[in-house]
């Protein structure tokens, strides 16, 4: 597991990465603090990169409440492992890989993953906390009502601009799965929104 | 409009999504508590080590007993799939002679109970069998990298424990089956 996160080779594609007013030397400080415990400076990583971990958290469960347990998880994970981190990526894309790892392990473990998908079938995401507008709304309502495999791909994918290979080193499955999953994501969104009017 | 361009569209409608979401809450405090804890002593590892050498040693004497009690059934010989991860614990513990010997004679038993039960039943049985003999080699593994690691030390005990578990039932269940005589 620990080669598989030190592998990553890609960061952020430019449209994900915002350190608006932030030297990157700050978060190399950070970064070198937190590796020798220093908690304070952790909780600067996390207010750094909380938004971005936890929308994918929240893309990929389609639920709040699993969303933020991931998100701590993912965190508390990257506190204990701190030590192995060896700037080989951003730390950004390392703790993006711990998140995935963190939503992953807790479907795994959900006795009840069959109400779950259901219920986040059901569910609208919060109006609170995604801000995406119009038909994008409608797009990001549709992705939440994806079947789990072609929802986790479209959002590495689709949203947040990872290869086919690098989704598929992070979700576990080949580069050509992840390609299979993208063409099923895609017929069903392209079925839930042309009701919807999306194409016109 | 075609299907390229249908999906063309929806990737960079995609791209435009929120990649960056506010949480609804402060997810700090709860990282802060958990994280406010000592990084794994130093101590662990040896007191948890020194735990798992006398749970062997017990293990491996009940078994021993166990084996030497039990009345032997013909040892037949055991078909590849039945062929056992050899016993380890890791990169640097080794269950003793004892235990390989008695867990060998177990295997034997409970290849020679197999075959009474219905072919279900055995396809469960070596269904469970295959998952836990995978758990033990894929704990086996992982230790090599972290030799340290009291929680895959513990895992591994357990797993152990499990197959061991299982065969022993296994052997039970098809004496049980045997002897009934009201069906």
């Amino acid at each position: 597991m620990e080669a598989l996160l030190a592998k990553q080779a890609s960061d952020y594609s430019p449209q994900m990465v915002s350190l608006d007013g932030l030297g990157m030397t700050d978060e190399a400080d950070w970064i070198s603090r937190a590796q020798r415990a220093d908690a304070k400076a952790f909780e600067s990583l996390y207010r750094l990169h909380v938004d971005r971990v936890y929308g994918l958290c929240l893309r990929m469960t389609g639920n709040v409440a699993e969303a933020e347990d991931c998100t701590q998880e993912a965190f508390i994970q990257a506190w204990n492992k701190m030590d192995k981190f060896r700037g080989d990526s951003a730390f950004g894309t390392w703790i993006h890989r711990i998140a995935v790892n963190a939503v992953l392990g807790r479907m795994r473990k959900s006795k009840r993953e069959r109400d779950r998908i259901q219920l986040a079938s059901d569910e609208v995401l919060s109006p609170a906390s995604i801000n995406d507008d119009g038909d994008l709304r409608d797009l990001s309502d549709a992705v939440n009502r994806l079947p789990e495999g072609a929802r986790h791909v479209f959002v590495l994918y689709g949203v947040y601009g990872y290869s086919h290979e690098e989704a598929g080193n992070m979700l576990g499955i080949a580069a050509g799965t992840s390609k299979a999953q993208l063409h099923r994501a895609r017929r069903l969104l392209a079925q839930q929104l042309e009701q919807q009017g999306f194409e016109k | 409009m075609n299907d390229d361009e249908r999906n063309d569209k929806l990737i960079a409608a995609a791209s435009k999504l929120s990649t960056e979401i506010v949480p609804e809450r402060d997810l700090w405090p709860g990282i802060a508590e958990s994280i406010a804890q000592p990084r794994r002593p130093g101590w662990m590892p040896m007191f948890a080590q020194a735990a798992v050498v006398v749970l062997l040693i017990g293990a491996s004497s009940g078994l021993t007993y166990f084996a030497t009690k039990s009345q032997q059934q013909p040892i037949q010989e055991i078909t590849p799939e039945l062929l056992f991860e050899r016993a380890s614990f890791g990169g640097r513990y080794s269950l003793g002679m004892d235990y390989q010997e008695a867990h060998s004679d177990l295997a034997a038993q409970m290849e020679d109970e197999l075959v009474r039960l219905s072919p279900e039943i055995r396809a469960d049985v070596e269904k469970n069998l295959t998952i836990i003999r995978t758990a033990i080699r894929d704990i086996n593994t992982a230790l090599q990298n972290e030799p340290e690691s009291a929680l895959l030390q513990e895992l591994l005990l357990s797993a152990y424990r499990e197959e061991l578990s299982l065969m022993q039932r296994v052997g039970g269940l098809a004496q049980h089956v045997m002897s009934r005589k009201d069906i």
